[in-house]
């Protein structure tokens, strides 16, 4: 029923202001959700900031991580080379091509009970033009060719003591540009390459493959190897050949997973423990940024909560709308993050300095880890401000100018 | 406009009653209201006037359960306020408030400002959006419903508000000096706007108001002086007054 009412048709305060004509309607019922969208929408510049912060914040740790992620994969790539059960390494070196095992440890890995067989090989870096600053080459036997998985697709395999022969992973011959003939320069020498091969795995085919003695020679490292591959005897465990390994030779480690690398390659653990202090920094950062951000929005809003606590809503329903409206802004902020993050590693990976070392890798734990900071922030900046919000007596908060 | 037959109570017990309630600010150095004892019939619309400072607000905050009273006890309706387990369920079945002023969400349509007020009640959903243009029908502002607030003028403000009051179907109606900010012409559209919510739907309504004229559109006027009902005929309940030629004229 409608009430009784006498009004005449009033105009809007203003300079004589005339009657407006009715606008379109829209029925839309008022949701929360509607309510926090137009909360947002109503402080642009305010909600862009937070978002802006929420997106650097996710920026710098989706980065990192992929970074992290993909240094980690190169580093790692080689041990998944050989195709062995698993990769004999020097114990607690920096850098897995740091690793260094000589003949006489080679020899004993070789006489371990269990072990059919074991592939010795160098690896070493080298700078072959701009685009290829870290060029893989390793070092091998070519008696140990079928073993370690490399199949010559092209040409044929090297000599054993030949000098100034070279094999290109078909990769590095398409990137190089070269052919069977070809000359390579490498290590100071033009090497002649007289094969191409395939190891069915991205980074080594992306490698160049010397004699093991010219390699050695080249760096002036002669009877060490780098990694040791090997692969188990049938009946035997790959598990208890490690343990009577490592028990006997204590200076060496093994690795039949990439989530134990670190323990021959100490550049990964720091790595790792960058990442993760990188990510608590930006979550505090973060969670300060956004809470001081809406805490001054409260100051703003004392008013607006006042009302809302008097005609009804209860606390928690307070605290879910000051969150919701900071988490909306949290998911906003890690998608923009996760842009932002692309476009940096994109550039980062184009960069002269950079180019052939950095490999991004966009995994899922990635975007997880930045979504994670990004909600992270956003409900440990906004516990305070909802809590306070919750807590304003209405009287005070409704008599506040 | 006043009607000697309004101001019957509907029913015996009053909806309203406070019994020696105190309040006391500042460690107890502000004394802003001693010993208030007031009933409000089913119904009735009572005025609240005095002098500024007097304590009106102060009562209608602890009538509302916005606060607390030192000592005393306040009953509405059903609710024993010094036993309220949940101050906002009672202020959101049984309470509809007006302020002076109108408090919208200037970012809200007039429709989505009475909508507010429903958000966690008991009102299914898919109803809400109907009822709160039904009730903005009843202000006369149902074409207006789009509308933001700074696209309304002070007494379409005020009305959008009062719709807001009612959005839970309350018994009771608090207003706070509810035409303290505006013109004649609005204090007399929302003056007719309390007498018909009155009339109409039986809402109990007490305003407060330092405004004698205004306050002689009610029922009957409750004079507070220095947190005190001043004696007026009966302490506590004040003789009927006369409406004055405000409204309906």
């Amino acid at each position: 029923m409608a009430l009784t009412t006498t009004a005449p048709p009033e105009v809007p305060e203003g300079a004589g202001a005339p009657v407006v004509a009715p606008v379109e309607r829209r029925d839309r019922p008022l949701t929360m959700l509607s309510l926090v969208v137009a909360n947002i929408w109503a402080k642009k510049a305010r909600s862009t900031g937070i978002a802006f912060a929420v997106a650097l914040a996710v920026m710098t740790v989706v980065t990192l991580t992929v970074v992290s992620s993909g240094l980690e994969t190169a580093a790692s790539a080689v041990l998944t080379v050989g195709k062995a059960d698993f990769t004999v390494a020097q114990n607690g070196v920096s850098d897995l091509l740091y690793s260094n095992i000589d003949t006489g440890q080679l020899a004993r890995i070789g006489a371990t009970p269990g072990v059919k067989s074991s592939v010795g090989v160098l690896l070493e870096t080298e700078k072959i033009n701009a685009a290829n600053p870290l060029f893989i080459e390793i070092g091998i036997q070519p008696s140990d060719l079928t073993t370690f998985g490399v199949t010559v697709v092209a040409g044929r395999a090297y000599g054993a003591t030949a000098p100034n022969e070279v094999m290109l992973g078909w990769r590095a011959a398409q990137n190089l540009g070269l052919h069977v003939g070809d000359r390579f320069y490498a290590n100071g020498t033009s090497n002649k390459v007289v094969g191409i091969f395939s190891t069915g795995i991205s980074y080594g085919d992306s490698a160049a493959m010397f004699p093991l003695p010219a390699l050695q020679a080249y760096n002036r490292v002669p009877g060490s190897v780098s990694l040791v591959f090997v692969k188990i005897a049938p009946g035997h465990s790959s598990a208890s050949v490690q343990k009577t390994l490592t028990r006997d030779q204590p200076e060496l480690t093994t690795i039949s997973t990439l989530a134990q690398a670190g323990r021959a390659d100490r550049n990964l653990v720091f790595l790792k423990a960058a990442v993760t202090g990188s990510t608590i920094l930006a979550l505090v950062i973060g969670a300060i940024v956004v809470g001081n951000t809406m805490l001054l929005s409260l100051f703003e809003r004392t008013r607006e909560f006042g009302l809302l606590r008097a005609i009804g809503w209860g606390r928690r329903r307070v605290v879910w709308l000051v969150v919701s409206e900071s988490l909306s802004l949290a998911v906003v902020g890690s998608l923009l993050g996760v842009a932002f993050s692309f476009v940096v590693t994109t550039v980062l990976e184009a960069l002269p300095q950079l180019h052939g070392v950095l490999h991004s890798n966009f995994t899922t734990s990635a975007f997880g880890r930045g979504l994670a900071v990004g909600i992270g922030m956003a409900v440990l900046g906004s516990l305070y401000p909802s809590v306070r919000a919750a807590n304003l007596t209405p009287l005070k908060a409704l008599s506040n100018e | 406009m006043s009607d000697p037959t309004r101001r019957e109570p509907v029913a015996d017990r009053p909806k309203i009653e406070t019994h020696d309630v105190t309040k006391v600010y500042a460690d107890g150095r502000v004394h802003a209201l001693t010993g208030v004892d007031l009933q409000v019939m089913p119904g009735e619309f009572v005025a609240v006037t005095g002098p500024s400072g007097c304590g009106k607000s102060t009562l209608l905050g602890l009538l509302a359960a916005l606060d607390a009273p030192t000592s005393g006890t306040i009953r509405v309706g059903s609710y024993e306020l010094d036993r309220l387990h949940d101050a906002n369920q009672f202020r959101r079945q049984e309470v509809g408030l007006v302020f002076q002023f109108h408090n919208l969400l200037p970012r809200l349509s007039a429709l989505h400002n009475v909508e507010i007020a429903m958000l966690g009640s008991a009102r299914p959903h898919g109803d809400r959006t109907g009822f709160a243009m039904g009730l903005l029908d009843d202000v006369g502002l149902a074409h207006l419903a789009d509308r933001r607030p700074p696209q309304l003028s002070g007494g379409e403000r005020q009305r959008v508000a009062v719709a807001r009051a009612l959005a839970n179907e309350p018994s009771v109606l608090y207003a706070d000096e509810p035409t303290g900010s505006l013109d004649s012409r609005s204090t007399e559209v929302v003056l007719e706007l309390f007498q018909n919510l009155r009339s109409e739907r039986g809402v109990t309504i007490v305003m407060v108001t330092h405004d004698e004229a205004v306050a002689a559109t009610a029922d009957r006027t409750v004079h507070m002086v220095d947190g005190r009902i001043a004696p007026l005929g009966d302490a506590g309940i004040a003789s009927p007054v006369s409406a004055g030629p405000l409204i309906g004229a």
